[in-house]
Order: structure tokens, then C-alpha cells, then sequence
């Protein structure tokens, strides 16, 4: 198949199966999990196919309906694009790991309309990072953004509902702000490819251009939950079903940071403003995220609290990487992007499957489950050590980097609030893994629980696993992305 | 100032509504409210790209015998009508997430929610 049907069929797969998934399901909702479990394979099979062929020849396009751009929508793939490949990966465990968790903790009428959700969750997800068109993006966050609104609220709950509500009027105003600029850029240039704004930006009006470049940034801030925009993060991301947490901490966020990595393609190339003091901010909310999500995160009680706390500051990392516009700093926070999310969804289904199992979240609860479930608990502590950032595991390389540049920068400053950031996550963490293993148990009853089911434990030690794989094998994501962060940064003349 | 501000008129109308529409979804205590506010800021953003392509004196733009221009720029209208439909989706799973909460809870004011959780 040519690569461009092959990029095209790369969203029709989990679009046309996430609507035939209820059909599927039919009233009961059993056959409904392995069918989105085997679109998702077919899925990660044709994004496997086309991350090979962007190695091999580099970035490549689509036209839908045959129209060019820039009057036809363009499908862009790109190496940023190559996080189809999580977001496959993640997707796909996700849905393995659901098929007792949906059993146990969904009303059954809802099972299949859960599984149709996250596929249009995972569509949404992934037409965002291939399009290179604007509006299309808009339309495909929105995809994104409302099956995560009703994913939240899908167990039924009144604090899910309240959370996903909250969860709503965030991002609909951030998805507002989006449309805002996009409807500027086009008064601007009179065009919605991505590659075409970016040219024809170049000579616009100023002013304008430095409005809808803030209105963008807004409004992904909101989405990656940035501090001081994160308030919405925490409820929906704690309350939301385990294996939702995990999509929605692991990717739906980083849908924001990859908005701003599409933002930066085209204003760097357009060289019509210049962004220093907007990374600057940027960077300094970056820092400021790291340390407050960090900081709040110690208090927390609920270990899916923690762990949503804990994303806002790995999000503060990545923004801080973006920010410093340095080529180790850039390819640091891309990597992260991937790794981030491959560690936060092993901690948030390793938790589900503890919560599965017992019924407790809290901490003070949770106090022994090491002796009985010693291989999920072993798979969150190398989530542990890995979102520290220790050698060698994923988390250790991407921090590493992100540091450099700082350094590279000139800001070795920013440095210093990494590894003080660290340090707090250190904290949280070790009082984690702590009560697993070494505190007595509140609850006897602790220690006579069974090991989480095969559907459970397989994704989460596929997951820790890659975490510890990842860290050995840095080198490959960093060499494949190395070329687009210079392209990108070209323009800067760095 | 004020010319520009006069040539501008549709521009400035869609701020000022999205503005109030801001306003309404930070400052009121009522989840409807707070969602009509969010409509408005909709309609706001979607009158403003709607007046980006309108030409003066211009036809719709429908290509046939007897077509003269100048014609209105058919993208904006186009975009906003897929801008509608994901407004009337956000519509629909935000108000039947307040009724499924009123269900629950018996209120749909903020400061009371809060106290009950």
C-alpha cells in the first residue's frame, strides 16, 4: 500500500471501529473489548509501518480527496507524528487492561459506549499529531477533548460528573481560544495549512500575529495543564476509571505540548516575531509548575492524586525544555513527551490494579500491598525510580537533556529548579514504595489479596518494563528526533 | 481611535461578547449560567470569523450562469458550520452532565456543590 493510503487509513481504522464498536458490543458489551483491542492492533500495525518510512525517507504527505494544498487538507507525517506510536501502544494496553476493569467497576449497559469513547479518544489523539492542517487540528482536539469529557464521567459517580464538568468549561475555553487564533491566522495569511501560514506569515502585521501566537498558547497551556491552569487536572485525572487516568495523564495532555511544538513550527519558520520572552515565560510557569505540582503532590493521600499532581510537574519539565529553545532542551522535552508517557501509565494501571484488587486508595490503606501483589507493586516502583529520573531508566536521559539546555541556553539556573524539583518528586515517591513494602498493614486483610488478573499484570509489566528499555536504549528515540528539532529550530540561527 | 473603532464594528461587538461571556463562566455560581456564558463566548468567536469573510456588497458564492462577483469568502462560513456542530456536542454532554448532577445532588450551584464534597 502507498505510504499516503497507509496515512489516511491510520485514522479511517480507529474512527470506523470506534462506531461499530456499540453494533459490536451488542447489549451485554462483552464482545465489545477485544473488538477495540484487535482495531488497536491494526492500528499500531499501520503506524509501526509509518514510522519505518519516515525513518527511511523522511517527512511525508497526504492529500484528502485528491485537492493540494493549500486548498485541500493536508495529512502531515512528520517525525513529531511519530508519537502515533505511543499513543498506539498506550492505547492498546489500555483497552487490554480495561476488559476486567470495565467488568468490575462499569455499569454493564455502559461497557460498550466506554470502549467507543476511548476509541474516539485515541482517534482524536491521533489525527491531531498527523494533520497539517489547522482547522483539521481544531476539529480533531475537539474529537479528543469531548470522548475525554464523557470518559471521565463515565463511571457515574457524582464527583465524576462534577469533576468532568469542570473538566468541560476549562477546556471548552481553551479550545475557544484556539479557534480565536486560528480565525486570526487566517485573516492574516488567508490560509489553514500549517506549512503555507508559515510562509505567508512572514510579512503579516505584527500585532495580530503576537495575539493569535498568545491565544494559542493559552489555550494548549490549558490543555497540558500548565500551573496556574491546571486546577481542572487533578479531580478529572484521580476520579476518572484507572485505565482512563492513564490515557488522559499519559497523552491527552502532551496533545497540548505537541499543539505548541505545531505553534513554534510555524512561527519559527515564519521569523515574524520574536519568541525569546515568550519562552522565557514559558519557562519560568515551566518551573514553577515543576516544584508546585511537586509540592502538592506530597500531601496528597490518594495515590491516583498523587500521581495526576505529579504529571503537572512533569508537564512544568517539558514546557521548560520547549521554553529554553535550545536544541538539547528541545529534544529532551519531545523525548520526555514519549517516555512521560509510558511511566505515568504504568504508575496510574499498576495503581488501578491495586485499587482493583483491594478497594483502597488511599495511602495509610494501601500499607503492605507489596507482599501481597509483588509484581504490579515492582512494576510501580520502576515507574517510581524512573519519573525521578534515575539511571538507567527512561526518565533519567530526558531530564538529563532538558538540563543541558539549560545549560546551553545560558540559563543554568533552570538547572538547579530541575534538580530541586527532582528532589521533591523523590520525596513523594519514596513515601510511596515506602508503605508498599516496609510499613505494617492497617488492614489484615491486605496481605491475603491475589495478584492483579493476566489482563491487568501483562500491560503494566509490558509498560515498566519498556520504562527500564527505554532508559538503556535513549539513544534511538533521541537520534530519530534529532532532525526535526533542528529543522525546527533552524529559523533561530542556533 | 474611534474611526477605527466605527470601521471595525463587528470585530469589537464579537470581544465585547466574548468578554461578557467570560465573565459569566468565572463570576456566576450557577452551572447553567456558567454554561451559557461559555455560548456566548462561542457565539463571539464564531461571529468574528464569520465577519472575516464577508465582502462587500458581495453574492454567495455559487459558480453558474449569470455569477458575477465580488463573492463573500465561503471558508469562514464553512469552517463555523463545523464550529456549530462541536458547540452543540459541548452542549449536549455539558447539560446532561448538570442534569445528571442536579440527579445526584439535588443543587446545581457551585458553592454548594463544594460544600458537599
Amino acid at each position: 500500500m502507498p505510504a499516503s493510503a497507509l496515512l489516511v487509513s491510520v485514522i479511517i481504522v480507529p474512527l470506523l471501529g470506534a462506531v461499530l464498536t456499540p453494533v459490536v458490543g451488542g447489549r451485554t458489551g462483552k464482545a465489545s473489548g477485544p473488538w477495540a483491542f484487535g482495531v488497536m492492533l491494526v492500528t499500531s500495525a499501520i503506524a509501526l509501518a509509518l514510522i519505518v518510512h519516515v525513518a527511511n525517507v523522511g517527512p511525508f504527505s497526504a492529500y484528502l480527496g485528491g485537492w493540494e494544498p493549500p486548498y485541500g487538507i493536508e495529512l502531515r507525517f512528520d517525525e513529531f507524528s511519530a508519537s502515533t506510536a505511543v499513543i498506539c501502544l498506550l492505547g492498546t494496553l489500555a483497552i487490554l487492561f480495561s476488559f476486567r476493569y470495565a467488568e468490575k467497576e462499569l455499569p454493564t449497559e455502559r461497557i460498550r459506549y466506554y470502549y467507543t469513547l476511548l476509541l474516539l479518544n485515541l482517534t482524536g489523539m491521533i489525527g491531531f499529531v498527523v494533520t497539517g492542517d489547522l482547522f483539521n487540528l481544531f476539529v480533531f482536539m475537539e474529537i479528543l477533548s469531548l470522548s475525554g469529557y464523557a470518559l471521565v464521567a463515565v463511571s457515574g459517580e457524582h464527583t465524576a460528573e462534577m469533576a468532568a464538568f469542570k473538566y468541560l468549561i476549562m477546556g471548552a475555553v481553551s479550545s475557544l481560544m484556539v479557534l480565536f487564533a486560528i480565525g486570526l491566522l487566517y485573516a492574516l495569511t488567508g490560509s489553514l495549512n500549517m506549512a503555507d501560514i508559515s510562509v505567508r506569515l512572514a510579512g503579516a502585521a505584527k500585532a495580530p500575529a503576537m495575539l493569535a501566537v498568545a491565544a494559542l498558547t493559552v489555550g494548549f497551556m490549558v490543555k497540558a495543564a500548565l500551573f496556574p491552569l491546571h486546577i481542572w487536572l487533578p479531580d478529572a485525572h484521580a476520579i476518572a476509571p484507572s485505565p482512563v487516568s492513564a490515557v488522559l495523564s499519559g497523552l491527552v495532555v502532551k496533545t497540548g505540548l505537541l499543539g505548541m511544538i505545531r505553534v513554534y513550527q510555524i512561527y519559527y519558520g515564519a521569523k515574524v516575531l520574536d519568541l525569546s520572552s515568550l519562552n522565557m515565560v514559558l519557562v519560568w510557569l515551566g518551573a514553577i509548575s515543576i516544584v508546585m505540582g511537586a509540592f502538592f503532590a506530597i500531601f496528597q493521600e490518594d495515590i491516583k492524586m498523587m500521581l495526576a499532581y505529579s504529571t503537572i510537574s512533569n508537564i512544568g519539565y517539558i514546557i521548560m525544555g520547549l521554553g529554553l529553545a535550545s536544541q538539547y532542551g528541545v529534544i529532551g522535552a519531545t523525548v520526555h513527551i514519549f517516555n512521560h508517557a509510558l511511566i505515568k501509565a504504568t504508575l496510574f494501571l499498576g495503581a488501578g490494579a491495586i485499587i482493583y484488587r483491594t478497594g483502597y486508595r488511599n495511602l495509610t490503606d494501601l500499607r503492605g500491598i507489596g507482599r501481597s501483589m509483588p509484581l504490579t507493586t515492582a512494576a510501580i516502583s520502576i515507574g517510581a525510580i524512573s519519573i525521578v529520573g534515575m539511571p538507567p531508566t527512561a526518565g533519567f536521559l530526558c531530564k538529563w537533556y532538558i538540563a543541558l539546555g539549560a545549560v546551553e541556553a545560558g540559563h543554568p539556573i533552570f538547572g538547579f529548579a530541575l534538580v530541586f524539583g527532582a528532589l521533591f518528586i523523590f520525596v513523594y515517591y519514596i513515601r510511596m514504595v515506602n508503605t508498599f513494602y516496609f510499613l505494617e498493614p492497617v488492614h489484615p486483610e491486605i496481605l491475603e489479596v491475589k495478584e492483579a488478573p493476566l489482563s491487568m499484570l501483562v500491560p503494566v509489566l509490558i509498560l515498566a518494563a519498556l520504562c527500564l528499555v527505554m532508559g538503556v536504549l535513549g539513544r534511538i528515540p533521541i537520534s530519530f528526533i534529532e532532525p526535526a528539532v533542528i529543522r525546527m529550530l533552524a529559523p533561530l540561527g542556533g | 481611535m474611534i474611526d477605527l473603532l466605527w470601521t471595525n464594528l463587528d470585530y469589537a461587538a464579537s470581544v465585547i461578547l466574548f468578554c461578557i461571556g467570560l465573565y459569566c463562566v468565572v463570576t456566576k455560581n450557577n452551572l447553567i449560567k456558567k454554561f451559557i456564558g461559555l455560548n456566548i463566548m462561542e457565539t463571539a468567536v464564531f461571529a468574528f470569523i464569520v465577519a472575516l469573510g464577508v465582502v462587500e456588497g458581495g453574492d454567495a458564492p455559487i459558480m453558474g450562469v449569470g455569477a458575477s462577483a465580488p463573492f463573500t469568502n465561503p471558508i469562514p462560513q464553512a469552517l463555523i458550520l463545523t464550529g456549530i456542530v462541536v458547540a452543540v456536542s459541548t452542549t449536549s454532554i455539558a447539560l446532561s452532565l448538570i442534569i445528571r448532577i442536579y440527579q445526584h445532588c439535588g443543587t446545581i450551584e457551585a458553592d454548594e456543590l463544594r460544600e458537599m464534597e
